[in-house]
């Protein structure tokens, strides 16, 4: 789309932006694929629609305070760029022009003040620990909460477990094969420390050694995405620090959401000083699903033990995942290795289940038609299980399965994995 | 601004027509008090986004209707007629003429949210409101073991609406026929705010309303006809070291008794934009690649025409592969559709034709249209449903750095080489306002004349969708 952005006073950011908006052709391919589109009916709501607002916004023909309705809709879930023949990267878009344009917004005191206590709370897992706790408490009051309080608390899971500290080496076992490297996550240790622990014994099982390196944090992808970019860069800065790819076979990350931010890193930097490091970082990170995949491929993976009777899991697609990072085959290939497991797909499976980082509390009422919506989806399938790989989603489709009344398990794809290796499947 | 600039621009120069502010605000008024505030955009930031096509921007419309009845399209166009401004219709905006693209100021009917759709397997049709999404027909009708052949490209997105007023084709359309062959009855508003319900009898005036680009009038519902699917489906993949050796094997085929559901032609430059997306293993070096599919009830003879056209690509010099599993060929399928956004990985822009050629002539115009593109500065790619004859020469560009007439210019040549060889403008895009001022080239004067008394007689005012289609009257000059 031509446009006339002044690249010249936006920096590195600018020149991202200007050719993602460049790349569009406005041909709307990407309309079907978008939740706010399927939900709304209209084009400001629509991919395609969002990335004129981003133009005029930037090009000064259109005040940010009429475009951010729109923008503030979004996802960020990327469903848009699987289906965009012209390659547009329009993540790398609206994550650009959310950095650029927080610092200008006018917010309410009730809203700053929301969302700086989710960014201080997402990165520091014994932070979030409380606050979930509290959270816990104010549960009951959940009906007589305004909206956006009430969004926060359905987001917590019925019992805040307690904090399990990770080792800092796991030694392989048996005979070494590799060496990785692996992002704890930040509310995941808090909500489901299980995830860890149990992606930590799957990858010790297939001989490979985990160092949890000191001095890593929040990957930075929520800040970054509600436009705190300072807040994120300093994220970023000290995982950059923590971390040095030439010592790993691999970064491991088995969260969606975290791993892909740690991809996003070149982009965040980009036409900065660390972009080089950035990039050499970038080239190793890898979900846990596409590392174990490639033990499967080359038949080094330790087959898991059957399941003690037919199961069937629905897998559900983490945008994260599925979008970001395009990983698909591979979790369902680790599923598919366990002797009894059958892998269902689900309806309307490329949409997102509303949950999308920090999406529930800023625009609680489509999270929670999208995560009904998923819900009603996956439950047509009557699975057994129901498996993801992004805690966010996992918290988001538990909540909604509950809701709708069925007890069906969800799991971590590492978790079903682990059970079957610990022959508890 | 001149139409020849408006239609080789997406900026932004038309947006912000000088004085609309208050007569926006009026009109938003009008509308919001017959249908309430949920159906009335009259922000500048919404009425901004329905300004533009797939292929064109044009004018900020003063306010925009998201119809959810008929009864609200028909209290939207007499609050427009009582404010005496345009009306546009707009489905999904997929077009590639401009037609959804405003030229100026008005109301624009966005049918995005008029999505009812029924089937009736026992009279084989569907009802469709205007803004249901074309493939939503065919996976609503296959429960029932039918399906709904027009297959535009675009038709995960585009609207029955908008595919009946483009009258939209498709790889299908070569054996099937195109969207307007499936239309049993139309419900349509006039430009006064009446509503009609036609059938195709005696005077076929629903057949005047597909294919009339929103000029005519709005079309609110539509009873389509569905068919069982064919039973069985094969399909190849050739290609071929030179274009027109490419087409000479479609008529070969064709010649040889071969009636394939498909056939479907892609250049070198397309296949490497589609490869670039897809990561399919397309053959990046040949010249041309064509798909075909054959189907039928009867295996051996679904096999048999295969068969004839592998044999006829073969003489022609090309190069055979027949997809293996169903899969693999609805892979290739899905090749063949991101063809055209996947070409803006080229440059971000294109001047999109649409040319009919009868088959004869097929391989000289690939050719001589190929000489035209190897001439000029710019990227000159060819797809499209080569058995009907169907090709979308692309002119493809950098507004920013190339010259919008330079393109048209080219653009026009191009057309030339269809007319003179017995061609058309259009097969399938329609007219828009892209191809308006090539009118004059391919249709004879009385002819115009003709379709002007037509929408004279329709759309006295000349309120719906101005500009598009029909040329201006040239003033005459006496002497
Ligand atoms: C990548 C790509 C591939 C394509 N491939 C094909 C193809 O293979 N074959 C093909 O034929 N076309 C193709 N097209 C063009 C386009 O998709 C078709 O013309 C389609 O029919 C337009 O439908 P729409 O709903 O997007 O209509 P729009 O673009 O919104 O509108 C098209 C025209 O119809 C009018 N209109 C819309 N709705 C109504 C209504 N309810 N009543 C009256 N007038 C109305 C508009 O005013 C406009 O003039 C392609 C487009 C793209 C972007
Ligand atoms: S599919 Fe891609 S090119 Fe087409 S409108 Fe969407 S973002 Fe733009
Ligand atoms: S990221 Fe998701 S919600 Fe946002 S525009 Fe793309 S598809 Fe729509």
């Amino acid at each position: 789309m031509n446009n006339e952005i002044p690249v010249q006073t936006l920096g590195g950011q600018g020149e991202v932006m200007a050719h993602a908006v460049d790349a569009c052709v406005h041909c709307g391919f990407c309309l079907p694929a978008c939740p706010t589109y399927a939900l709304l009916g209209d084009e400001m709501d629509s991919p395609r629609g969002r990335i004129v607002l981003m133009k005029e916004v930037l090009e000064g023909g259109l005040p940010l305070a009429d475009a951010a309705p729109h923008l503030d809709r979004c996802l960020g879930c990327q469903a848009c760029v699987t289906a965009c023949p012209s390659g547009v990267p329009y993540g790398e878009l609206i994550t650009a022009f959310r950095g650029w344009s927080e610092p200008q917004r006018q917010r309410s005191a009730f809203d700053r003040s929301k969302r700086w206590a989710i960014l201080k709370a997402l990165p520091a897992p014994k932070l979030f620990s409380v606050a979930a706790r509290v959270g816990q408490f104010a549960k009951p009051l959940a009906p007589v909460l305004p909206a956006a309080l009430r969004g926060p608390l359905d987001l917590l899971p019925e019992t805040v477990p307690a904090m399990q500290p990770s080792p800092k080496v796991t030694p392989a076992r048996g005979v070494q094969r590799g060496r990785v490297a692996f992002l704890v996550g930040c509310a995941q240790q808090a909500l489901a420390p299980n995830f860890n622990a149990a992606t930590l014994r799957v990858l010790a099982r297939n001989g490979i050694e985990v160092v949890i390196p000191d001095g890593q944090g929040c990957c930075g992808a929520a800040a970054l995405h509600t436009g705190a970019r300072d807040e994120a860069l300093k994220l970023v800065r000290a995982n950059l620090d923590a971390f040095h790819p030439d010592d790993f076979d691999a970064i491991l990350s088995n969260a969606a959401g975290c791993g892909a931010g740690l991809k996003e890193y070149p982009m965040v930097l980009h036409g900065e000083p660390d972009e080089a490091r950035a990039k050499a970082f970038a080239a190793k990170v890898m979900d846990i699903s596409e590392y174990l995949n490639t033990l499967l491929q080359h038949g080094e993976l330790e087959p898991p033990v059957p399941a003690s009777r037919p199961l069937t899991v629905a897998y559900h697609d983490a945008c994260h995942l599925a979008h970001a990072q395009g990983v698909r085959a591979a979790p369902r290939a680790l599923l598919r290795a366990i002797p009894g497991v059958t892998v269902l797909e689900v309806p309307e499976g490329d949409l997102c289940c509303g949950s999308a980082g920090t999406y529930n509390l800023e625009q609680p009422e489509l999270a929670g038609q999208l995560g009904a919506r998923k819900a009603k989806n996956i439950l047509s399938t009557t699975p057994d299980l129901i498996a993801s790989g992004n805690i966010g989603c996992h918290t988001q489709i538990q909540s909604h399965v509950r809701r709708q009344g069925s007890p069906t398990p969800v799991l971590h794809t590492i978790e079903i994995l682990d059970r079957a290796y610990r022959g508890e499947l | 601004m001149s139409t020849e600039k408006l239609a080789l621009t997406t900026n932004s120069g038309a947006r912000k027509p000088a004085s609309a502010g208050g007569a926006s605000t009026a009109l938003a008024a009008d509308l919001t008090r017959a249908l309430g505030p949920r159906k009335v955009l009259s922000n500048l930031s919404e009425r901004l986004n329905y300004r533009y096509d797939a292929i064109q921007f044009g004018a900020t419309p003063l306010a925009v209707v998201l119809p959810e009845s008929t009864e609200d399209v028909v209290a939207a166009v007499r609050a427009a007629r009582a404010a005496g401004v345009p009306i546009v219709g707009r489905g999904a905006a997929s077009g590639l003429s401009g037609g959804a693209a405003p030229l100026e100021p008005g109301l624009v009917i966005s049918f995005t949210r008029m999505t009812r759709l029924s089937i009736h397997p026992e009279r084989r049709e569907a009802t469709a409101q205007a803004g249901v999404v074309t493939l939503a027909v065919t996976e609503a009708a296959k429960p029932h073991g039918l399906i709904y052949p027009p297959d535009p490209a675009s038709f995960r997105t585009s609207t029955i609406g908008g595919n009946l007023a483009e009258n939209a084709g498709g790889p299908m359309c070569f054996k099937y026929g195109v969207s307007g062959d499936y239309v049993r009855a139309l419900e349509f508003v006039d430009v006064d705010g009446e509503l009609h319900r036609l059938t195709r009898d005696v005077f076929d005036l629903a057949g005047l309303l597909i294919g009339s680009e929103g000029t005519l009038g709005l079309i609110t519902e539509a009873t389509l006809r569905l068919i069982p699917p064919p039973k069985f489906t094969r399909t190849l993949m050739a290609h071929f070291p030179e274009v027109g050796a490419c087409a000479e094997a479609v008529s070969r085929a064709i010649a040889a008794g071969a009636v394939p559901s498909k056939l479907e032609f892609m250049d070198r430059a397309c296949t490497n934009a589609v490869e670039d997306y897809l990561h399919l293993g397309l053959p990046r070096d040949a010249e041309a690649v064509l798909l075909v599919d054959t189907d039928g009830e009867d295996l051996d003879t679904v096999q048999d025409e295969l068969r004839l056209v592998e044999e006829a690509c073969v003489a022609s010099g090309g190069t055979v592969r027949r997809a293996a599993t169903d899969e693999e060929g609805a892979l290739l399928w899905r090749a063949r559709r991101s063809v055209s956004p996947a070409l803006g990985r080229i440059r971000p822009q294109r001047m999109n034709e649409d040319i009919v050629v009868p088959r004869s002539a097929l391989p000289d115009v690939v050719r001589e249209i190929r000489a035209l593109g190897d001439a000029s500065p710019f990227p000159v790619v060819q797809f499209g449903h080569i058995g009907d004859g169907n090709l979308h020469p692309n002119i493809l560009f950098d507004p920013r750095r190339e010259d919008a007439h330079a393109v048209h210019d080219l653009a026009h040549r191009i057309a030339l080489v269809a007319i003179r060889h017995g061609g058309v403008l259009s097969g399938e895009h329609g007219i828009g306002s892209m191809k308006r001022d090539f009118m004059r080239d391919a249709v004879d004067p009385e002819t115009l004349a003709a379709l002007r008394g037509v929408k004279r007689a329709l759309d006295s005012s000349g309120a719906l969708n101005p500009g598009k289609i029909l040329p201006a009257e040239e003033v005459m000059v006496d002497g």
